[in-house]
């Protein structure tokens, strides 16, 4: 019994130290700091003739960058990028807090990306690098972190390529609510001044143009 | 001013409306003076409603029915489960050695980090590690989208009951969605918190990640700790963990049982929107590796050295219930500045009356798919039982009349056991039951699908509608059938899996009811002459009116202006 117990920890140390290690599988970087998913560093996209260039992004993610964005609790350094087509984009990501953050783009062509999706986590504070190839239209991407409410909560950004199909919705100092949030009146004596005034303006406009026509 | 005669109008109101009376409703009349007007004729009471045209439910929704059978992985072994939807043995094998100890094709089979649950260092030389860390995060679950009306990430407590709630969950990788089409949470991230097993005299080292938007805390309900900083009440021991923060919780626990974990932040609160989860402390045993995290509670799929000794089966039952004008209000905003005033200032706990009432974190008939007590004759099961309710609950066993060994993690003294078929279980208390499947007539009645439920009667109802709420069952294997559902003989349980039904939609027996004797009964319609005169008389007698109320309006100006003419 007690050489099987020895035989089992002498396994379990052996497991341990290739567990330490940083692991690759299946297109997947992994390790205790995290991991970079789906990753491209060469393969072209459909309508791309070569890499046109090498782009550098760096995003930095943490509660400090909600600051700017009231009733938000998490954020990015930046919420939107605009990136040229066709170009290799070495992203470099950081998380400033001690808790897990991601950096995940979706609607990516699925025949590079699995699921459309090329994703990097950080499990604390820590940074890391992954590569991805801008594909050839004009597109708006979503970027998010998927930690439950953290999107929600002010980690949602948009990544442009090219001219970009628009705006998403409820990106922080970009786009507006879809399902708005609902505020109470500000009771403030100014606010309600400018409230009354404003309304009476509407009232005094409507009365004049009545008395007008009847002259 | 006398246009219209204002005498012919009051007449005419009056007769009218005596008219219609007797058109709506003659039976005041016959009920008393039958005898002189004679019978009233047959009318057909309203026809029933036409019936609901439902999707055929699914009874068991498996995904992975292979992971029922029997594991051994990296060494461990991991029993069969009946269930449904049983845990991952992969999942269960990673928490069994450590998210670290286990080879990589078997953490892929898992959503976990690989810090998840770190176990190093066999201290004592028994042949089981002894350093032991574990990772928990928050997460919300059913809460509001700024994007879309759907609660996200989404949890079904029962068919169509999407109540928000919060959750201690083992920390894990990837989406918190299944994925980017199916926003419902993914199988980690559920109602109960996950249940924490450590060994007794181990360097337990539990870190709280705090990936929410509200800060938290862990106390440790009765778990040997020391207090200074580790407490996990804000007012005495620490500060609270903000969010993006962490906190490293150390204990080395000297008294083993069953215990729990909770929130200390805005207690009424946080442990009400589901911030609690039991945390068992097994014996100090050889060669005990115990399975730190059992996500959705339930049975225990590698039980400890100790209870294997005296069990065949262990399982983990957690009891909750949910005030929805407490919990939904995180899907009114986004705003986590008005969910702080609406929950900790605008709610009123004492107001609060609860609508969902859960065991291991559904509602029948979803308890069937997880929270079956499946048992052989002549078995000795250990079942841990939790009240995470702000209500004494009262357990009842059909069929069986199990003995509590401990309580609050205390054995009971052998002289002085209980044994009884209803265990009154106060709030955040703690029993450890000894199930004996032996057909003795005391213990047990023989073989069956026996209920087991709450017996305060509110709490085996869904928001009032019956059967929900905590019901689950102990089914002896011969009564399980090929879809892991219990064999049941009576009335057909197939309706209780519609969201219709839990919504009031569909009529209680509407499965057993071949007369029709009980459907939903049609509303009045237009159908016989009497209809149609009387809906004629109603618009006379509101013509009547109007013009009663122009004779009024009259007579009030003509005095107002007869006023305004003397006081010049």
């Amino acid at each position: 019994m007690k050489a099987l117990n020895v035989a089992v920890l002498a396994l379990l140390l052996v497991i341990t130290s290739i567990a330490q290690a940083e692991m690759s599988h299946m297109g997947m970087r992994m390790g205790e700091w995290g991991m970079v998913m789906n990753e491209n560093l060469q393969d072209l996209p459909q309508g791309c003739l070569k890499i046109a260039g090498v782009q550098k992004i760096t995003i930095k993610a943490g509660r400090e960058y909600a600051k700017p964005f009231p009733g938000t609790i998490f954020g990015y350094s930046q919420h939107e990028f605009n990136l040229p087509k066709c170009t290799q984009i070495n992203v470099t990501f950081i998380n400033e807090d001690n808790i897990r953050h991601q950096f995940m783009i979706h609607g990516l062509p699925t025949y590079l990306h699995p699921q459309g999706m090329f994703h990097m986590e950080l499990y604390a504070k820590g940074e890391v690098k992954g590569t991805f190839i801008t594909p050839s239209s004009d597109k708006t991407y979503l970027a998010h972190c998927d930690v439950a409410q953290h999107m929600e909560k002010g980690m949602k950004a948009q990544v442009k390529v090219g001219d970009g199909s628009g705006n998403l919705p409820s990106i922080p100092g970009v786009s507006g609510q879809l399902n708005k949030d609902v505020y109470a009146l500000d009771l403030s004596v100014a606010n309600i001044i400018l409230v009354i005034l404003l309304f009476f303006l509407g009232l005094a406009s409507c009365l004049f143009f009545f008395i007008w026509r009847k002259h | 001013m006398k246009k219209f005669p204002v005498l012919g109008l009051i007449l005419s109101a009056v007769i009218l409306s005596i008219i219609a009376l007797f058109l709506y409703n003659p039976y005041f009349i016959y009920s008393q003076y039958y005898e002189y007007t004679g019978m009233p004729a047959y009318e057909a009471a309203p026809p029933p409603k036409p019936k609901a045209e439902l999707a055929k439910p699914v009874m068991c929704d498996e995904d992975y029915p292979e992971w029922r059978k029997a594991y051994t992985i990296g060494g461990m072994d991991i029993q069969a489960s009946d269930a449904c939807n049983p845990d991952n043995p992969y999942e269960v094998a990673a928490f069994v050695r450590g998210t670290n100890n286990i080879i990589m094709p078997v953490l892929m089979r898992t959503q976990l980090s690989d810090d998840a649950v770190v176990k190093t260092d066999d201290l004592d030389g028994d042949g089981d590690p002894d350093n032991i860390t574990i990772r928990i995060e928050v997460a919300e679950l059913n809460g509001r989208s700024p994007d879309e009306l759907g609660f996200i990430p989404g949890f079904e407590i029962a068919p169509g009951v999407k109540p928000g709630a919060w959750v201690f969950a083992p920390k894990s990788r990837g989406m918190s969605t299944v994925n980017r089409e199916n926003l419902n949470a993914n199988h980690l991230l559920r109602l109960p918190s996950a249940p924490i097993r450590v060994e007794a005299g181990d360097n337990i080292t539990l870190i709280l990640e705090n990936t929410h938007y509200f800060p938290h805390t862990v106390h440790l309900h009765g778990v040997d700790h020391v207090f200074s900083n580790n407490d996990g009440v804000p007012q005495t021991s620490e500060q609270m963990t903000m969010p993006g923060e962490q906190h490293l919780y150390k204990m080395k626990p000297r008294h083993a049982g069953t215990m729990m974990y909770h929130c200390h932040v805005q207690v009424q609160v946080h442990m009400m929107m589901g911030l609690q989860g039991l945390f068992i402390v097994e014996e100090n045993k050889p060669n005990n590796w115990v399975q730190t995290f059992n996500v959705g509670a339930g049975k225990v799929r590698h039980p400890s050295v100790g209870v294997r000794e005296d069990y065949v089966q262990e399982y983990d039952l957690h009891y909750q219930a949910i005030d929805t004008s407490l919990n939904n209000l995180i899907q009114t905003t986004n705003d986590p500045r008005q969910l702080a005033k609406k929950m900790n200032r605008l709610y009123d706990i004492t107001d609060g009356t609860d609508d969902y009432f859960m065991l291991n974190g559904r509602s029948f008939p979803y308890t069937l798919r997880e929270s079956l007590i499946t048992v052989e004759p002549d078995q000795h099961v250990k079942l841990r039982v939790l009240n995470g309710t702000p209500e004494v609950i009262a357990l009842h066993t059909h069929g069986h009349k199990a003995t509590i060994t401990a309580y609050d993690g205390v054995d009971v003294n052998p002289a002085a056991k209980i044994t009884r078929d209803v265990y009154t279980i106060a709030s955040a208390q703690r029993i450890d039951l000894d199930l004996y499947t032996k057909d003795d007539g005391l213990h047990s009645y023989g073989e069956g699908a026996w209920l087991m439920h709450d017996h305060a009667e509110r709490a085996i109802t869904t928001n009032g509608i019956n059967p929900g709420g905590n019901v689950s069952q102990i089914v002896y294997r011969k009564y399980l059938n090929k879809n892991a559902m219990p064999n049941v003989e009576g009335v057909s349980i197939m309706p209780y899996f519609s969201p219709e039904y839990y919504k009031g939609e569909l009529p209680t027996w509407s499965a057993s009811d071949a007369f029709g004797w009980w459907d939903d009964v049609a509303g009045k319609s237009v159908q016989s002459y009497k209809d149609v005169i009387l809906l004629i008389v109603l618009g006379m007698l509101a013509g009547v009116l109007f013009l009663l109320f122009n004779v009024m309006y009259s007579f009030l100006h003509d005095v107002a202006v007869k006023l305004k003419d003397r006081s010049r």
